[in-house]
């Protein structure tokens, strides 16, 4: 298979594109699409600090160098969940690649917070996903807000995308169809967040970081079997490979079609949004769902015998 | 002989013979995109040859969470 641009060998075939690419040229697509993102959607602006959530895999750990490739002002932070034998490994993967790089990085740890997801998942009587997600996402915004940086990235991919959107679109849950995109602006306490990587599959993803030696975390968190988006990216990838070209016309539909009629028939009808009294993190409620978390795995741990 | 170790199943498995990196992902039960194909430092793509005695690093791409 040859290079649809330079002829050479190619090292990426992506039906998707009917192309295939050797890695110089796929670095420059690679590229050229995270460009495309950023300049339709408005991502970034010139001057803007970008704070880019990293987990260790292969998406987060690809826009992060793509995105300082690009000249962008970037600095990772990764939230360390502290379950045994599995964040440790993480941390380390990120810690090496942005050492490797020169690359600025903060990490939260979760013990430290008082919320190590081992102990939301003994105390807390709820999905422990769910939870973390929560959490996970309460530290991107505080540290992105606090640190003063202005934008909030995240390395979801097409598949992250098209997999969320469709179990949004089963639920016909106007809420979310009508804000879901690369881009949710900045505001009542929020800061901007964006997913640069939205035009790319995780095949590509995982190219690119192969290509440029990403050492990356692959094993499974040892407490996400099931989840349902694996199963629906499943189903994804079927058709997908008898239809190729189906994802990015499924959502590039959505943002350009979808979206607006559902953003124009959804009112705003939550609470109002107040500074969390304990964190100053936005809520509805007082406390944010964090600091209720927080307090709850506290007492039950205090009253928790094999914990005394 | 083709060694091939799948990830992140931390799975070894040997074939006597695959002509292509496509068979060898038909055998596997993976699409073209669901996988890696990785010869030393470089990406296969399903047309490559595959030669006796390859050592092929097989990298599943779907995250799960």
């Amino acid at each position: 298979m040859k290079c649809r641009k330079c002829k050479a060998t190619a090292e990426v075939a992506l039906p998707s594109h009917n192309t295939a690419f050797c890695r110089d040229c796929f670095s420059t697509y690679f590229t050229g699409q995270v460009e495309k993102a950023i300049r339709r959607h408005g991502l970034i602006n010139p001057g803007e600090r970008v704070l880019v959530a990293l987990s260790g895999g292969k998406d987060s750990l690809s826009l992060m160098l793509e995105l300082s490739r690009l000249g962008y002002d970037v600095t990772g932070l990764h939230v360390d969940l502290g379950i045994p034998k599995s964040s440790g490994a993480a941390r380390t993967k990120v810690e090496g690649f942005c050492e490797l790089h020169g690359l600025n990085l903060r990490v939260v740890e979760l013990e430290k917070e008082g919320l190590p997801i081992p102990d939301i998942k003994r105390y807390i009587n709820r999905p422990v996903c769910s939870a973390c997600g929560k959490i996970k996402r309460h530290w991107f915004n505080r540290v992105a807000l606090e640190d003063g940086f202005q934008v909030l990235a995240t390395g979801h991919n097409l598949d992250d995308e098209v997999a969320r959107l469709f179990a949004n679109t089963l639920r016909w849950d106007a809420g979310y169809l009508s804000d879901q995109g690369p881009c949710l602006n900045a505001e009542s306490g929020f800061a901007r967040k964006i997913k640069p990587l939205y035009r790319l599959s995780e095949f590509e993803t995982g190219c690119y970081a192969f290509l440029n030696g990403i050492e990356i975390h692959t094993a499974p968190c040892p407490y996400s079997g099931g989840a349902s988006f694996t199963g629906h990216k499943r189903l994804w990838a079927d058709l997908e490979h008898q239809s190729p070209g189906s994802k990015i016309a499924f959502y590039d539909g959505f943002l350009k079609r979808g979206r607006p009629a559902f953003a124009h028939v959804e009112q705003e009808t939550g609470a109002p949004l107040a500074p969390c009294e304990k964190c100053g993190s936005p809520t509805s409620t007082g406390l944010c769902g964090v600091c209720r978390l927080a307090i709850a795995v506290a007492e039950r741990r205090a009253a928790d015998p094999d914990r005394q | 002989m083709i060694t091939v170790f799948v990830e992140p199943d931390n799975q070894t498995l040997t074939f006597e013979r695959h002509n292509t990196v496509l068979m060898l992902q038909k055998r596997l039960g993976l699409r073209v995109n669901d996988a890696l194909i990785i010869r030393g430092n470089e990406l296969l793509t399903p047309d490559s040859r595959l030669n006796d005695g390859d050592e092929i690093r097989v990298r599943k791409v779907m995250s799960t969470g």
